[in-house]
């Protein structure tokens, strides 16, 4: 029944072409996300937006979720849990000029919607009545998920083979390895937002993320590894993008190099980031403070920055969420806004913000399409997408060849930031570079900077662009949204790592 | 305990689950259903910005069959939904592998009483909306009365009622109500290019017990302006203060190193080492499920197995892990009562305070930094590594002298745990896993 949805609803996406409109009425029995799962008439759904401007609000809208979510977990050997979700419920939100009132339910009787709309609605308090328009839909141009095996619709059997084939291939990489665990996790999400200015939009979000862990043992040291892959995609990536095999090796891998790694140094030193995984460096110094509510409320350092040069001109960073396939993609963001490839930097000079309604409206800014939230019961906020540094001129063995003394920055943990600018990211593997040469691998290490600091002390980029795991996960406000992160290789002149030697 | 008609639909539902879950033939089923209500309001430069206020309610629940496990959650509960998804689960079971660990607990004869674990606060259901805003509008006034404060990340006062029940194929039948509060603000001081900023929150289950509106915004200011005009220090290796908020994450690092899950899972380096003296005596953990109106309590773990009190470490040695009871049996060791879902959770898990107040550790350092913040992930249970970004006040003679930034702590838990060497006598429970205020003799601290 779900998989109906999906290929009606790209093939409807595909046919549309371009940012369309259709009109009430003509396209209306292909809501099938809103008209199978949350059984609301257009009529209901008028009514409900209605309630939530009962009090005089700018605007309401209506957001309806429903997702599924399958899960295997192989461990010891044996497919030890597999599990089925279903999240299924609906917020409905009232902005009155910089208030937003947000009530949800997840029982979706129309005496509960009612009340979570009255219960927005009480945000505002004037006189002022609204005439809803008619209802249009916005299409986004392109589908970003062209995938040939929904996993939805796949067989368990299929996905616990992937499952094993991961696992097996991360035992059997040596001897060493003493313990595996790999993890299946798919769903679909079914978006469907109305709002009051009449328009409306659906998305069908399909996930895929198999990943696998491994820790390795030699003389009483343990070591942990990790690697894994997915996407908006469906299962044959595993067969044309990355292997099961290949996942578990790189976990098995990883675990073994940490075996022989040293102590890292703590100091100030030259860093060099390897392509791919290190993105999460800018997803931290710069993406989070160029969110646009930050700086509306100025509490970002970059919020008096457009315009000006905050970094090395080297440094071109994008934000996009249109890029086929990857986590971080979406059609329509979740206020139904199609999205588009934004310039965060230009050469160093800060050129846009992330936004999402209200913080563009506030700001008098152009909508980029960045309004994500977690589920229902979240308001949405502005977030990353998919978010890389520009490729460079560099050739990356000259840029290891300039550093005489300092560290390779290559698999990540993560990263954290805060308003101020003072970011950190942790570094799982690397190398220490002596004379232009990568020598022991290093253990994990936290680094620490100030972003306007680091993003000055960017003194090269490579040609050699790449993307890092799709597996990662964005928190902000307690909310957590699917990202990636990508960038080619840079060297950062001085940077403080958190070693103990 | 019934209390309320909502505990009592609750638990039809929650046993129609397993009945129907009998019916579709699986050998065990356990169910659980909450019921919850949230209200947040978030302020900001003496405005309203965000109100939300909603009820939900979840199920989730696991089906045993031929010892082969299968869980399922679910937002909708339809009936039509939830019996597919019990049969999905049946018949998903059989695609899984049998696993002699797997099944429920016994079913215990021991109950605990569930008034006297004062979980329940029946004044925060009642509170009004009104005073709920004005309780954050008011915080964040005061704060902004100072004048260092330059901007307001915003006050938030939220209020969650939570109903629980469980239900189990092994005769299990619970349920208990809880609520909680909390009141926050967050700050910046200093201009654009030189901010620094935090935060303070309170929070309980009893409203009563909840700090005042001064209270909140005199720590936040005090705790903002002390970071302002900070300095970069030296590498070096110097013995390092954490104020209890930072022994909190410390102590959270200790917990996840000592989950049966992890232990079995061979995910932690302390997997192996029950009895083996890991810290020095100044080191007792404790996890604690039937503290009267803690944070962390609750009269039964999340199998129905009954919560209670378990040493982790007894003077340095360690002495007990933390198990639900899959890990139990794979380990060979009795369940503490410590489930939460599909792995293992804390109740209230702390360290033991000793005798020092955090004034007397601060006056006894002759050199050495004051913990205050962290950021960054950079824990490692497998090698018990830890590596953060920092900030904090340096300590000359006893003597705070300067606040100090962007600079990173790295050091091994096991090495730390047996460096205390001096443990505060300030431990008051703000959270379900805490600690006081300790001091470890040496860290490596990073800078330029």
């Amino acid at each position: 029944m779900i998989c109906g949805v999906i290929v009606s609803n790209r093939a409807c996406l595909k046919e549309a072409g371009g940012l369309t409109i259709i009109g009430q009425g003509i396209e209306y029995s292909r809501m099938i996300a809103f008209e199978d799962h949350f059984q609301m008439s257009d009529t209901k759904r008028r009514k409900v937006l209605e309630q939530a401007l009962s009090r005089g609000g700018d605007f309401a809208e209506i957001y309806a979720e429903y997702r599924v979510y399958s899960f295997i977990n192989m461990e010891e050997d044996i497919i030890k849990e597999t599990a089925e979700s279903i999240s299924l419920g609906l917020g409905v939100r009232v902005i009155s000029g910089e208030k937003t009132g947000y009530g949800y339910t997840n029982d979706l009787s129309f005496d509960s919607i009612s009340k979570a709309a009255l219960t927005a609605a009480s945000i505002a308090d004037s006189e002022k009545t609204a005439s809803l328009p008619v209802f249009q839909r916005a299409l986004p141009s392109e589908d970003r998920y062209p995938l040939k095996r929904p996993a939805h619709q796949a067989s368990l059997q299929d996905k616990i083979e992937l499952v094993r084939r991961a696992y097996l291939s991360c035992q059997k990489s040596d001897p060493k390895i003493k313990k595996v665990k790999a993890l299946f996790q798919d769903h679909v999400q079914y978006v469907s937002v109305v709002n009051s200015e009449g328009w409306a939009a659906e998305d069908a979000r399909p996930q895929v993320k198999l990943v696998c862990t491994a820790v390795a043992e030699k003389n009483k040291r343990k070591e942990f590894g990790f690697s894994g892959g997915g996407g908006r995609v469906g299962l044959e990536y595993f067969g044309q993008v990355l292997s099961p095999e290949r996942i578990g090796r790189e976990a098995a891998e990883e675990a073994l190099l940490l075996l022989e790694a040293v102590e890292a140094p703590a100091g100030e030193m030259p860093v060099v980031l390897a392509p791919g995984h290190a993105g999460v460096l800018v997803h931290e110094a710069v993406g989070h403070l160029l969110e646009a509510d930050f700086n509306r409320k100025k509490t970002s350092i970059f919020w008096d920055k457009l315009g000006k040069r905050v970094g090395s001109p080297l440094l071109t960073i994008y934000d996009d969420p249109t890029r086929p396939s990857f986590r971080g993609s979406y059609n329509i963001d979740d206020e139904g806004t199609p999205p588009s490839k934004t310039l965060l930097i230009d050469r160093g000079v800060v050129h846009s913000f992330l936004q999402d309604r209200l913080s563009a409206r506030l700001m008098g800014r152009p909508l980029t399409g960045h309004a994500r939230r977690q589920d229902y019961t979240c308001i949405p906020i502005p977030r990353m997408s998919n978010t890389y540094v520009d490729r460079g001129q560099e050739d990356p063995e000259d840029i290891l060849r300039s550093v005489a003394k300092g560290i390779y920055a290559e698999k990540f943990e993560g990263g954290q930031v805060e308003d101020s600018g003072k970011f950190t990211f942790s570094i799982s593997s690397g190398y220490l570079i002596e004379e232009g040469r990568l020598t022991a691998p290093i253990k994990q290490a936290t680094l620490i900077g100030t972003n306007i600091d680091i993003l000055q002390k960017i003194e090269r980029v490579g040609a050699d662009l790449s993307f890092g795991l799709q597996t990662g996960t964005c928190g902000k406000e307690g909310q957590e949204v699917p990202v990636t992160d990508g960038c080619p290789t840079i060297k950062i002149s001085r940077m403080t790592v958190g070693g103990q030697s | 305990m019934t209390e309320t008609p909502r505990a009592d639909s609750l638990l039809g539902l929650a046993e129609r689950i397993v009945s129907f879950g009998k019916g579709c033939g699986a050998d065990e089923v356990e169910a659980t259903v909450s019921d919850g209500r949230e209200f947040s309001v978030d302020v900001r430069q003496g405005q309203i910005e965000n109100l939300v206020e909603a009820g939900s309610r979840y199920l989730s629940f696991r089906v045993i069959k031929d010892m082969k496990t299968a869980h399922a959650t679910s937002s909708d509960l339809q009936e039509e939904t939830v019996r597919r998804l019990i049969r999905n689960a049946v018949s998903r079971a059989a695609l899984g592998s049998r696993d002699e660990c797997a099944g429920l607990p016994p079913l215990s004869p021991e109950k605990v009483d569930i008034p006297s674990l004062r979980l329940f606060d029946p004044e925060v259901p009642k509170l009004e909306a009104a005073k709920k805003i004005h309780l954050a509008l008011e915080t964040e006034r005061i704060a902004l009365e100072d004048k260092r404060i330059t901007n307001s990340h915003g006050a938030s006062f939220i209020t969650n009622e939570v109903t629980t029940v469980l239900a189990g194929s092994n005769g299990f039948l619970g349920s208990y109500n809880q609520t909680f509060c909390s009141l926050s603000v967050g700050l910046q001081a200093g201009e654009t290019d030189d901010k620094v900023e935090d935060y303070w929150v309170s929070v309980d289950r009893f409203f009563k017990n909840l700090e005042s509106p001064e209270t909140v915004a005199k720590k936040a200011v005090e705790r903002t302006v002390r970071q302002l005009q900070p300095r970069k220090i030296r590498t070096q290796t110097v013995p390092v203060i954490f104020e209890p908020g930072m022994t909190d994450w410390l102590v959270g690092f200790l917990f996840a190193c000592v989950s049966a899950v992890a232990v079995y899972q061979k995910t932690t380096f302390l997997a192996g080492r029950l009895g083996e003296r890991i810290g020095n005596e100044n080191i007792t953990v404790i996890d604690d499920g039937l503290m009267p109106g803690r944070l962390g309590s609750r009269p039964f773990d999340s199998e129905g197995v009954p919560c209670r009190k378990t040493s982790v470490f007894e003077q340095g040695v360690l002495s007990r892990f933390l198990c639900n009871t899959y890990a139990g049996r794979k380990l060979k060791l009795p369940t503490t009562g410590n489930s939460d879902g599909t792995g293992v959770g804390p109740n209230n898990f702390y360290l033991l305070p000793g005798t020092v107040s955090p004034q007397e550790i601060i006056a006894s350092t002759e050199r050495g930094l004051v913990l205050t913040r962290t950021i960054g992930h950079g824990l490692n249970p497998v090698t018990g590594d830890i590596s953060r970004g920092a900030f904090g006040l340096w300590v000359e003679g006893g003597e705070i002298a300067f606040p100090v930034s962007e600079v990173t702590i790295a050091g091994n838990l096991e090495q730390i745990l047996s460096q205390v060497e001096l443990v505060g006598n300030d431990l008051d429970f703000r959270a379900p896993v805490c600690g006081p205020t300790i001091r470890i003799g040496a860290l490596t601290v990073a800078g330029e």
